[in-house]
């Protein structure tokens, strides 16, 4: 039995059914062992998202085999957590109630998750802000917020999709600090997607670049430089060419075969 | 640079005070701008009746039919005991309990629409067959006026409110419906599956996201339809109640009293925009929230 997520010959095909079936992920095998942090690269539409939401449990896969810690995954659940690009925060709720929205699904004493929602919410750093909306909070802010509500869950996995592209480069590396330092708290294993190679490189204990519609695994570089890394070492920067080369290669094709359509 | 400190900050010595007058001004300024579209279109009114261009019996201006209120006032009964009859000494509060009685009934109909489209409209999406079965019904029935209702509630409901109330509930239920699954459809995908992740079940979702995540939006649709509901009340006073500003502007008609007509008009008008008004803040103050519909993500 393998800890952590297995996916075996993984077949992801949209309208499988439908007249115009679209093959997102063909045959892909990918382990992430516990506590390891996965980065996935590739070209948009490659089907990086499909993958997520497969192994969240919100999507099923074609054929093929997925488990966490043994077990197949069906259906969603609390220990394998997701974060979209927006923080796609309820509105209607202050933030310390959307922190604590997993755990009140959950049930359980009112004081016991007042006092977890405290502690997370310092944890993500934003002790003070737990009365306000969320539409009064900066981009980065709500991205916290989203991280402190998925970890109220004691998530295992954390699936994280392209969760920092819609903040700027200075909040962006904050955030990415931030990040590291609680998923080395938590032990849990990452799996995040992201389109920026410097945010591949900080973050990655092992890279995987797609190929083009329908994915596949392309190349898998490892990275045991320690963190926090300088990304102007010679060292990082040959794997960032490396990678650079590797995209441009499935982004040329991904391009030619738009163009066909 | 402290040019920059000084045009950044404040003017005044209390910013809280400084953005409360700013708020008033804004409100006056807002007000002002009522005022003067009333005082345009009451100008040419009067124009109109000063240069003998229109018969003042016929259109009468509102310096008339707004002065002689106690004779306006012994029109209004709000029972409708004594409909169409001259009464000697009606007061401000029979004015005021006619205008009651027709914004009662607009009141209880739009609550039972807009409480009971809601519950339709969401067991149509929960209840797969439940929606077969009553979504082709809904859409046929949506398209038919609530004036063509009015036969109908006559028969069911006899004379009095019940049939006013129905033909209220009539005007906002099947357009709410339609309007409640128009909201829920376009929910967010990512709050659903964020719910589905933290282990939310299929009850829990409809409650605790798609429920708030539709109402503000379900607001503003309530909050366009109330003209058609003021329409509806009035129609149906004037054929099947018997009271009411409905009764008193149909009463005024057959008896070719302008003056009383106009005069009704206005209260009716007024208390439309008492209505709306009303609404609005309900809106903003219990519902602030942007809708799903406008605001992505977030
Ligand atoms: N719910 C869906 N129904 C049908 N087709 C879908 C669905 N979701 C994704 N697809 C299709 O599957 C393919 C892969 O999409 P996916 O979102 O997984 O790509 P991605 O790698 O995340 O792209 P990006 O980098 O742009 O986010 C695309 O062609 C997309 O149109
Ligand atoms: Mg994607």
């Amino acid at each position: 039995m393998a800890l952590g997520l297995s996916i075996t010959n993984l077949t992801k095909v949209w309208n499988a059914d439908g007249p115009a079936p679209v093959p997102a992920v063909n045959s892909l095998s990918l382990n992430v062992a516990r506590g390891e942090f996965v980065v996935l690269l590739g070209p948009s539409g490659c089907g990086k998202s499909s993958l997520l939401y497969i192994a969240a449990g919100l999507e099923q896969a074609t054929s093929g085999t997925i488990t966490f810690d043994g077990l197949a995954i069906t259906e969603p659940a609390p220990e394998r957590s997701l974060i979209f690009q927006e923080a796609a925060l309820f509105p209607w709720l202050s933030v310390r109630d959307n922190v604590g929205f997993g755990l009140s699904i959950r049930g359980g004493q009112p004081q016991e998750r007042a006092e977890r929602v405290d502690a997370l919410m310092k944890r993500v750093g934003l002790g003070g802000i737990g009365d306000r909306r969320p539409e009064q909070l900066s981009g980065g802010m709500r991205q916290r917020v989203a991280l402190a509500r998925a970890l109220a869950m004691n998530p295992e996995l954390l699936l994280m999709d392209e969760p920092f592209a819609a903040l700027d480069i200075q909040t962006r590396a904050r955030m990415q600090e931030h990040l590291l330092e609680i998923w080395k708290s938590s032990g849990a294993s990452v799996m995040l997607v992201t389109h920026s190679i410097d945010e591949a490189l900080a973050l990655a204990d092992r890279i995987v670049v797609f190929t083009a519609r329908p994915g596949q695994i392309k190349a898998e570089l490892h990275i045991d430089a320690p963190r926090p890394r300088d990304l102007r070492s010679p060292e990082m920067i040959e794997l960032g060419r490396e990678c650079e080369a590797l995209l441009a290669e499935e982004v040329t094709k991904a391009f030619a075969e738009q163009e066909l359509l | 640079m402290t040019d920059m400190i000084l045009s950044s900050a404040p003017a005044g010595p209390n910013p809280r005070l400084h953005a409360a007058l700013a708020k008033a001004r804004r409100r006056i300024v807002a007000t002002a701008w009522v005022l003067a579209s009333l005082s345009l279109f009451v100008g040419i009114w009067e124009l109109a009746w000063w240069q003998k261009w229109a018969n003042p019996l016929l259109l009468p201006p509102p310096h008339i039919f707004l002065t002689n209120l106690p004779d306006q006032f012994r029109f209004f009964d709000p029972t409708g005991a004594r409909a169409g009859a001259l009464n000697a000494g009606g007061s401000i509060w029979s004015v005021l309990g006619v205008i009651g009685w027709s914004s009662l009934r607009v009141f209880v109909g739009l609550v039972l629409g807009f409480a009971i489209s809601l519950v339709v409209g969401l067991a149509i999406r929960y209840f797969e067959i439940f929606g077969k079965l009553v979504l082709p019904l809904v859409t046929m029935l949506a398209p038919i006026s609530p004036v063509a209702w009015l036969p109908v509630a006559v028969f069911f409901f006899g004379i009095g409110n019940p049939p006013a109330i129905f033909l209220v509930f009539i005007a906002v239920f099947f357009i709410m419906v339609l309007a409640t699954l128009a909201q829920v459809d376009a929910v967010p995908k990512h709050y659903i599956q964020l719910a589905r992740v933290m282990g939310a079940s299929k009850r829990q979702i409809y409650l605790r996201v798609i429920l708030p995540a539709i109402l503000p939006g379900l607001f503003v649709t309530l909050r366009m339809n109330l003209f058609a509901a003021w329409m509806v009340v009035l129609i149906a006073e004037a054929v099947g109640v018997g009271s009411g500003l409905g009764q008193v502007t149909m009463m005024a008609r057959n008896t070719f009293n302008a003056s009383l007509v106009f005069f009704t008009m206005t209260l009716i008008g007024l208390t439309g925009f008492a209505f709306d008004q009303t609404l609005g803040l309900i809106q903003r103050k219990v519902l602030w929230w942007v809708g799903p519909s406008t605001v992505k993500g977030a």
